[in-house]
């Protein structure tokens, strides 16, 4: 599904990713921790092609071809999804217009029918229902006076109206309660398939106690220094990032 | 006596043959009015850039003289797209009785050209102005050619709006149309008004209209202007409001034309429990460059002025927003807010704002803010990450951007036509 080789990238002028290298194979859920700066929000950034992130070698293949080649929206259609570490407000566009119209420009873009409104409605109404979300919030303006939680719950709201094939979660569990982190996990749990595959990235082990991953790699100072299972993520916790690079 | 601009001069000299052929050219009252306006236009001339209130906009394009249209003669009028019952047209300066349609009228409105009023002697209608430091407003009263004369009887409620369009378009003499409109509502009287200005394509002129609005006690005036004018056009337009006791003023213009333009909003609230409401948007690509002056004089206690503006700045054109907020000594329990907004699209669009607030009384709410700013890269990226193509993306933010300010437009038709007007603006961007 993604094949990351010697991946070399910069913001403003510095290197953040000195080298990764990462296969994720088709049904497999990846989660990359690491310390703060470790370049785990880059990495999420350039997968999804987000602009002053300038990649200087190597090569990432999604399904195959060439994805630093696409736009950011192309990718989207394509079927990679971030859920975003901080959720962007924008005042002015209503929840529901958003989610409408980016789901019918992935269906145009993939030569499927549009849907009209009423049929979008029933099918976003079953979503909200399942990440227990009130239909009120397709009201509001995107993200806007949301709390923290609401935000990442929107994240995987769209995530599972959008169906992608590769997920990619930023940092989806800061900012929410125990109860939010195990609906938001279900929601993810529930997109989970034989040909789905996921990147979590996070500070902690606590969200994949409930999206429980196939393998765990640490990020450091812009390279992987070490992968395992999900037991990994148990020592981490326990021994710390510091122990870890210093073996 | 100093040297005037190009084009001061040329109106000085025209103005003796001229005005034997403009309308009221046999009433002496109407002659001296004339006579006086441009006794004061050549001892104003166009204002320049060290006049304060002409800071950020330079008139020199215009005063050194209209080049030559590139339009072709007698091009079809732009149809109006916006539908009502009542319309009145003005082509290149003059009333046209085949493009209006005033037998709709409800009795208690009384629409009337001004030409026709001036032929009559009737200079009455038009107050006196000999402290008015407005140079363009002089000229107008020194050329005035025609314009709106509408008189609503008390209690009456207009069912639905006027539309006065005025057209521009090439042909013998069009290059200047100085339009005067007058405006008076009865008590209680309640009427809609869009004002549309419209050029044909190429067409080079100048429109310079000067409208005076009387509200008695009670009354409402929805006041809409579409500024349309053709791309090598000048439109420097004045709007002078006088509001009594519990009259309400509401005014939203949207402009997306003229090479240079400058709206100019005076607001005097003379009455409790008046409100002014003056919105507007502005829309500007190119070398377009679009100013927007208002002053608003709380006069006497207890009441209320709002203003939004919200302006879109493409390529290389300029805005200007200037408002002044003015609440002189003992015009206590009054509340004025003020905000002006700019969206710029590119990095060579600019906007000088100035706002002004001259206020002499100590139990006011007194408001303004301005901002200015790119579009938000941040939420730009974010709905492209899902799936939504660039164009579209900023097309959804400018909309965002825009939403509220058209939501001030209370009359619904009318909303959803500056509405399909800014989104057909946005398809270009």
């Amino acid at each position: 599904m993604l094949e990351i080789k010697n991946l070399h990238a910069t913001v403003g002028g510095k290197e953040i990713l000195k080298g990764i290298n990462l296969t994720i194979k088709a049904g497999e859920i990846h989660a990359i921790m690491g310390p703060n700066g470790a370049g785990k929000s880059t990495l999420s950034y350039v997968l999804a092609g987000r602009d002053g992130y300038e990649v200087t070698s190597g090569e990432v293949l999604y399904k195959g071809e060439d994805l630093l080649a696409l736009s950011p929206d192309e990718r989207a259609s394509k079927g990679i999804f971030l859920a975003f570490q901080y959720p962007v407000e924008i005042p002015g566009v209503a929840s529901a217009t958003f989610l409408k119209t980016a789901y019918n420009a992935q269906r145009k873009y993939r030569g499927e029918p549009e849907v009209d409104a009423m049929e979008f409605l029933k099918l976003i109404r079953e979503k909200t229902k399942e990440l227990d979300i009130k239909d009120d919030m397709l009201k509001r303006a995107v993200n806007v006076g949301f709390s923290g939680g609401e935000k990442k719950r929107n994240e995987v709201l769209q995530m599972s109206l959008l169906e992608p094939d590769l997920m990619l979660l930023d940092e989806t569990d800061s900012g929410l309660d125990i109860d939010a982190l195990k609906i938001a996990a279900d929601g993810v749990n529930r997109l989970r398939s034989p040909e789905r595959a996921g990147l979590i990235i996070t500070h902690y082990q606590r969200l994949l106690d409930y999206i429980v991953p196939d393998f765990v790699h640490v990020l450091a100072d812009g390279k992987i220094v070490k992968s395992g299972d999900k037991s990994l993520a148990h020592e981490l916790e326990e021994k710390g990032y510091a122990a870890l690079s210093a073996a | 006596m100093k040297n005037l601009t190009p084009l001061a001069q040329t109106y000085v000299d025209r103005f003796s043959a001229a005005s034997g052929s403009l309308p009221g050219h046999n009433s002496p009252a109407v002659a001296a009015l004339r006579k006086s306006g441009l006794a004061r236009f050549a001892s104003l001339d166009f204002p320049g850039r060290k006049v304060e209130e002409w800071r950020f906009t330079n008139l020199t394009a215009l005063t050194k003289g209209i080049k030559t249209t590139d339009a072709p003669a007698n091009a079809a009028l732009p149809a109006a797209e916006f539908e009502t019952p009542h319309v009145m047209t003005f082509v290149n300066g003059r009333f046209s009785e085949q493009d209006s349609r005033l037998d709709r009228l409800p009795d208690g409105v009384k629409l009337t050209s001004l030409a026709a009023e001036l032929d009559v002697g009737n200079s009455a209608l038009l107050g006196t102005e000999a402290d008015d430091k407005r140079a363009v407003v002089a000229l107008n009263t020194a050329f005035m050619e025609d314009g709106v004369v509408l008189n609503a009887a008390p209690g009456v409620t207009l069912d639905a709006p006027i539309l006065i369009r005025f057209v521009s378009v090439a042909g013998t003499g069009a290059n200047a149309h100085h339009m005067r409109n007058v405006i008076h509502l009865g008590e209680k009287a309640t009427v809609t008004l869009v004002e549309e200005h419209a050029g044909v394509d190429g067409h080079a002129y100048f429109a310079n209209p000067v409208t005076d609005i009387t509200l008695d006690k009670g009354a409402r005036l929805n006041h809409y202007k579409y500024q349309a004018e053709s791309a090598d056009a000048f439109h420097l337009a004045n709007t002078d409001t006088e509001l009594a006791e519990g009259a309400v003023y509401e005014n939203f213009a949207l402009s997306t034309g003229a090479r240079l333009s400058r709206n100019e909003l005076e607001t005097r609230i003379l009455g409790g429990g008046a409100e002014s409401i003056l919105n507007g948007a502005y829309l500007m690509r190119g070398t377009q460059h679009c100013d927007t002056t208002t002053i608003t004089r709380h006069l006497v206690p207890e009441n209320v002025s709002r203003q939004i503006y919200k302006g879109i700045l493409d390529d290389e054109a300029q805005g200007v927003f200037q408002g002044k907020i003015q609440i002189v000594p003992d015009a206590q329990q009054v509340s004025g807010d003020q905000l002006s907004r700019a969206l710029l699209l590119s990095d060579r669009a600019s906007v000088a704002v100035k706002p002004e607030l001259e206020i002499h009384a100590d139990d006011v709410k007194c408001s303004h803010g301005a901002s200015s700013g790119e579009l938000d890269e941040d939420a730009l990226f974010y709905l492209q990450s899902r799936g939504i193509e660039e164009k579209t993306a900023r097309k959804m933010l400018i909309d965002a951007f825009l939403a509220d300010v058209l939501e001030e437009v209370s009359n619904d038709d009318v909303r959803e036509y500056f509405a399909a007007v800014t989104a057909r603006w946005m398809d270009k961007v």
